[in-house]
């Protein structure tokens, strides 16, 4: 009997879970390192900022997660062009957190969207300077062909704004990206709740990138175990195969036999 | 004079050698120099026929317009014209530089190698807009040919006001005994395109080159504060930085003080001075000036 879920593979590494864990706004670095734990992920995101010359205490998060085997996806938010997504990178890449980086140029200031033209710019320019690439997009089939093209390692496309918890405003397009894809597709931003998380990984998707939906939650830890157990649902209902979709009833049990039917007279 | 061209933006050159990265195309190892921060390119092929050096010129053209680099071409003129290459380089045995002029006009750059003082000043005369001056270090890529040791370098640094280029044999290992001797540009072959990492090894060489400027920046400005000091004016001891973005102004002599001064030595941060990154092996031995730009950058929560 097939039981057995396959890992996710990305740039050669294999992780057991597909959640990927987002460490923004929870409400004490104790409840982040709770919910880290509840949610089993293995791939952890931050955001890249200037040291707080008032503070000299440690506020890095990386203090938090210290002692955990985790692969670092920091994230070039606050970027603007691709070159400053760049540099950021590259600040990443020599603290030693690794080559990993998930791209994120924001076009708009109100929606966050991200700007799909200099997204796939720092995608090709990274990829080229060795970097594993995960950059966050729009849900555009064709963009996220070409960033695939450009060499990312996998391919991030919203389901909603950041943050809105809207959940997938367009499955038709990301079931579209998720065929065409020969990288993993992850929906990352706009995750409202397990719910949205678990029918991202019905339509396919390899894994999901949530942060607000947990830290924002009234109880993140219990939420994070939620999301934890909608993504490993949903990604076994997919390679269980959902039933198609048909327009009129079909019955659950064969109707020869009913008490009911009209029999031979 | 030297058309079109920054040269203060030109620190390494980097000229091609196909034979010293067989399987990987002369493109990608040049993209690879120029993402690395290479600031000029040279075609060099000595064995090719007319027509795969014309190909090569034209795909390199191309690639070094795509990232703002000027691009020469040796020994062809013809091709440097036909692909509208910024120059060509000669060799002390090809054409003369009036020759080369005659042909290129007077928008396209031409380059000389010297080998010793007379090349160098002869080089300036006839109009040359820039020289190479080596070979510094005994080099496989000009095999037989003796080399003209650092003393030369010194020597052109004091002789020629056209920009020169310090060539031959040149590596990371090596690189910081020419610039000691005065190079301000060095020029590196199989140290660069031979390696498995072209864009790291142009790196390590650049910063090599920066660092130099920024201790003579420093030692000017400690001159300039001897010399207040001892003709009775009161020395001015702080420096003054930028610091994320704010001014700052400190005593601490180098990047390590100044982030224990701020107490954030032991954070896992990571340092950047004037755009470039300075690795944490480094504070100690990178000192302050003023005006230096230095952003301190970590790792937050985020999504």
């Amino acid at each position: 009997m097939m039981n057995q879920q396959n890992g996710l593979t990305i740039a050669g590494l294999t992780f057991g879970s597909r959640f990927l864990f987002g460490t923004g706004r929870f409400p004490s670095p104790a409840e982040l390192r709770e919910s880290l734990a509840e949610s089993g992920a293995e791939i952890v995101t931050f955001a890249v900022r200037r040291v707080n010359l008032e503070h000299t205490e440690d506020d890095s998060v990386l203090q938090h997660l210290e002692g955990k085997k985790l692969t670092y996806l920091p994230n070039t938010s606050g970027a603007r062009v691709a070159e400053e997504a760049v540099r950021i990178a590259r600040l990443a890449r020599e603290a030693g957190l690794g080559n990993w980086i998930k791209v994120e140029i924001s076009g708009s200031p109100v929606t966050l969207l991200p700007d799909p033209i200099e997204t796939l710019k720092a995608t090709e320019q990274l990829a080229k300077e060795g970097f594993v690439v995960l950059p966050y997009t729009s849900d555009d089939p064709i963009l996220c062909k070409r960033l695939e093209e450009a060499g990312a390692a996998a391919v991030m496309p919203g389901g909603s704004p950041i943050g809105t918890g809207l959940g997938l405003l367009n499955p038709y397009h990301l079931s579209l990206i998720i065929e065409e894809a020969n990288v993993p597709i992850i929906v990352d931003a706009g995750i409202g709740s397990p719910k949205d998380a678990a029918e991202a990984m019905e339509l396919g998707a390899a894994g999901i990138l949530a942060n607000t939906p947990v830290a924002k939650a009234g109880n993140p830890v219990r939420m994070a175990k939620a999301f934890a157990l909608a993504i490993e649902a949903g990604r076994i209902a997919y390679e269980a195969g959902r039933i198609p979709r048909k327009r009129y009833a079909s019955a659950s049990s064969d109707e020869a036999g009913s008490l009911f039917a009209a029999g031979p007279t | 004079m030297s058309k079109r061209v920054d040269w203060e933006k030109i620190r390494l050159y980097v000229i091609t050698a196909q034979d010293a990265h067989p399987g990987k195309s002369v493109t990608d190892v040049m993209e690879q120099t120029l993402i690395g921060g290479a600031g000029m390119l040279q075609l060099r092929n000595k064995t090719g026929s007319r027509s795969e050096v014309l190909e090569q010129a034209r795909a390199l053209r191309v690639l070094t317009r795509r990232y703002g680099v000027p691009f020469i071409v040796n020994d062809y003129p013809d091709i440097a014209l036909e692909v509208d290459a910024d120059g060509v380089h000669l060799g002390q045995d090809d054409m003369s530089i009036k020759e080369a002029r005659a042909l290129l006009g007077d928008d396209k750059m031409i380059g000389i190698s010297t080998h010793c003082a007379e090349h160098a000043i002869e080089a300036e005369r006839e109009g040359a807009d820039y020289i190479g001056v080596g070979p510094v270090f005994p080099t496989n890529t000009k095999p037989g040919k003796a080399a003209v040791t650092t003393a030369y370098v010194a020597e052109a640094a004091s002789l020629v006001s056209i920009p020169f280029v310090a060539i031959g044999g040149i590596t990371t290992d090596n690189a910081d005994a020419v610039i000691s001797a005065g190079a301000k540009r060095l020029c590196a072959v199989s140290a660069i395109v031979g390696s498995e990492d072209p864009a790291a090894v142009c790196r390590e060489l650049l910063y090599k080159l920066t660092a130099a400027d920024r201790a003579e920046e420093s030692s000017n400005a400690n001159a300039i504060a001897n010399e207040r000091e001892t003709s009775g004016h009161k020395a001015e001891e702080n420096v003054t930085l930028s610091l994320n973005g704010s001014s700052y102004q400190t005593r601490s002599a180098t990047l390590d003080c100044l982030l224990a001064e701020l107490g954030q030595r032991d954070k896992r941060l990571v340092a950047e001075v004037d755009g470039e990154i300075v690795p944490r092996s480094r504070w100690q031995e990178t000192t302050l000036a003023d005006g230096l730009r230095i952003e301190l950058i970590q790792f937050v929560g985020g999504g």
